[in-house]
């Protein structure tokens, strides 16, 4: 309780005198803004433009990884690290659900294509990051585009059914090739021994953990701004009128193998970038890494976040890999991640806008709201 | 060198997977959903009758116990969960039962742990059919035989039985069966049940016949998906069938050079794609979906 006998008046005064400077210099800045905020507030509207969606993306991004930059080191770090790639792979799987309403279940096997890809082009020929992380989307692209084509004549159960399949024998394969790691022949491999393993290098600018998570956001940014892209022209278009009904994207004009490889090729071109970026984190991948349960861990997570925008993609990244790495931290047995995402999943199925769909109507919401109050505040003002 | 000890081995391998891919396909006939906890259930199962059977429970009384835990479990799941998703497409109902495998798989593992190296021991192990020069245990036979009568007894139950028509209708088409006043929510829950038994059943007979690891006989139900493509997941034979190749593909890979040795887990999925790139989806139930 405060007594207030003790109140020192003199204080209370002084602190009112200041409130009042700070009032007034808000006043002042206010009048010098308003007409500025006038004329920008008749100019962007009520409606979401994909200037103030790119706005958003960068910002939330932006300020999302800079306080982990800040604030994480060692473990959480590296967690993040992966995270960012697994809203990558996220991202992919996401278009291929959300614009054409096709389940892949074999995400995370082409994350690991791509990784393998990435870490043969850089032990044989020791090209620059960025060649090596684009072969491991090209690359990715490629087998993504060659397990997409028998997957055109799928829909729906059996596309998925054909994608776990996919999954499966990736496994397989790679549990008996391993990834490169420097040695000689196609597969690189060296003697059992492991001694003369050579790891992948990162880029120059981006050796230190930090540098190279922020190189990881970044090349995330650029990936999420492909996808919007995509989804605003020819193809998204393309992919919209599909989804509706094939028979009238055919009627319409549309290729439709065309437009649909197209969605393949991408879903793996950003599931190889994240396994490039894999690769450049570790320096080297391992086969265990790469089991059939985590592409249905990343469909999960697809669900989780929301398919139909990129928030939900970049929330369900980081949800798949921060709760196992909470749970690591918290010396918790890691199976209760399972019952988590279980558990999960069963109440993302009855909501299909996810975690990400949820945050960005209640921002939208928010933002038509704020635009509105503002104009109504703006146009009281200039009445008198 | 000769095949035949291979076959033998493939079949033994075979009663497996054609075990899982018969009850997966049997829910599929009945209500539409492919249920991907199959072998979560059938490992609730197991891993409660190896628990009573270890603080003296006789072996009979656990199995009934574990089997009627699955049981449960389905029962519970088709009435809760699954009417609350049964206007989605098949791709979302078959996911979710994702969702209850992963949280019965994070429940055992939690529990039981992983990786220990266990094995739920019969009776019927002792003894041994002579086949092609290799020892087929009784209880690779009996798991045969139980693919063979679930196949045949659930096939038979739904051509011919007034529940396995509304079966039939309901996995055809939801809503017109509710029209013509299919009672659609008691049906669908029966086949759960039914579902829950033969999984227990056969998760029994696996930890019996492989290992005891939540694990592994939780994802087991992907090679058993894989034998069931080859019976175009609709049809029961086919489904039998589809587990003894698959079975067979693994045993024969193991015959040849040891280098295609490494890759025979994927035989299933290897047959499984070329099946489906050959023959397509076909017109069994929600081919067209």
């Amino acid at each position: 309780m405060i007594d207030l006998r003790n109140i020192d008046i003199g204080k209370i005064e002084l602190r009112k005198a200041a409130l009042i400077r700070l009032i007034d210099m808000a006043e002042a800045i206010r009048c010098f803004g308003t007409a500025a905020a006038a004329r920008l507030l008749s100019a962007a509207g009520t409606e979401i433009t994909p200037a103030i969606r790119a706005v958003a993306i960068v910002a939330v991004i932006g300020v999302v990884s800079a306080v982990i930059a800040l604030t994480c080191g060692g473990f959480w770090l590296s967690n993040f690290t992966q995270a960012y790639c697994m809203s990558l792979a996220i991202l992919g799987c996401a278009l291929l659900y959300g614009q054409l309403g096709l389940v892949s279940l074999c995400q995370w096997a082409l994350v690991g294509a791509g990784g393998w890809v990435s870490l043969r082009v850089y032990h044989s020929i020791h090209p620059p990051f960025f060649v090596t992380m684009l072969a491991g989307g090209v690359g990715a692209s490629l087998i993504g585009m060659f397990w997409g084509l028998p997957a055109l004549r799928m829909r729906g159960l059996y596309l998925a059914l054909v994608t776990l399949m996919l999954a499966g024998a990736f496994q397989t394969l790679v549990i008996v090739t391993s990834f490169p790691v420097g040695g000689p022949g196609f597969l690189g491999q060296v003697g059992a021994s492991g001694n003369d393993r050579i790891s992948m290098a990162r880029p120059i600018f981006a050796a230190s953990d930090t540098g190279y998570f922020l190189f990881v956001a970044a090349v995330t940014l650029l990936c999420i701004f492909l996808v919007e892209a995509h989804r605003r022209s020819k193809p998204g278009r393309a992919w919209a009128l599909i989804r509706k009904s094939e028979q009238m994207a055919i009627a319409a004009g549309v290729r439709i193998v065309f437009y649909k490889a197209w969605a393949f090729a991408l879903s793996g071109f950003l599931a190889g970038i994240a396994g490039a970026l894999l690769a450049g984190l570790f320096g080297q991948l391992d086969a265990s890494a790469f089991p059939t349960t985590n592409s249905i861990v990343i469909f999960i997570g697809t669900l989780l976040g929301g398919y139909e925008v990129w928030l939900g993609a970049f929330l369900g990244g980081v949800l798949t890999r921060f709760i196992p790495a909470l749970l690591i931290d918290l010396n918790v047995n890691t199976n209760v991640g399972f019952i988590i995402f279980g558990a999960a999943l069963l109440f993302a199925l009855r909501d299909p806008l996810g975690l990400g769909g949820q945050l960005s109507i209640l921002a939208e919401r928010f933002y038509k709201q704020l635009v509105g109050h503002l104009r109504e505040s703006l146009k009281a003002k200039a009445a008198p | 060198m000769s095949l035949l000890p291979f076959v033998a081995s493939g079949i033994g391998l075979g009663a497996i997977y054609a075990l899982s891919s018969v009850g997966l396909v049997i829910l599929y006939r009945a209500s539409g959903t492919l249920n991907f906890a199959f072998g979560a259930f059938g490992a609730v199962s197991a891993f409660l009758a190896w628990q009573l059977t270890g603080s003296g429970v006789p072996l009979p009384i656990s199995c009934i116990v574990g089997i009627a835990a699955s049981a449960a479990i389905a029962y519970g799941y088709g009435r809760v969960f699954a009417p609350r998703l049964s206007h989605r497409d098949r791709v979302v109902r078959a996911v979710a039962t994702l969702g209850i495998a992963l949280v019965l798989l994070g429940g055992m593992a939690l529990y039981w742990g992983v990786g220990v190296p266990r094995r739920l021991v019969l009776p019927t192990d002792l003894n041994f059919v002579p086949l092609f020069g290799v020892r087929l245990s009784v209880t690779r036979l009996i798991a045969l035989g139980v693919a063979l009568a679930m196949a045949g007894g659930a096939g038979l139950a739904l051509s011919l039985t007034r529940i396995g028509l509304g079966m039939r209708a309901l996995a055809s088409d939801r809503h017109i069966s509710a029209a013509i006043g299919v009672r659609v929510v008691q049906i669908d829950s029966f086949a759960w049940l039914v579902n829950g038994i033969f999984a227990g059943i056969a998760g029994i007979l696996l930890a019996n016949l492989n290992r005891l690891d939540p694990g592994y006989l939780t994802f087991l139900v992907i090679p058993a998906i894989a034998a069931a493509i080859l019976g175009r997941l609709s049809s029961l034979p086919g489904a039998f069938i589809g587990g003894m190749v698959a079975g067979m593909i693994e045993a024969m890979l193991i015959a040849s050079s040891p280098e295609i040795a490494n890759l025979r887990s994927a035989g299933p999925y290897i047959a499984a794609l070329i099946f489906l790139m050959i023959f397509g989806a076909g017109q069994g139930v929600g081919a067209r979906e």
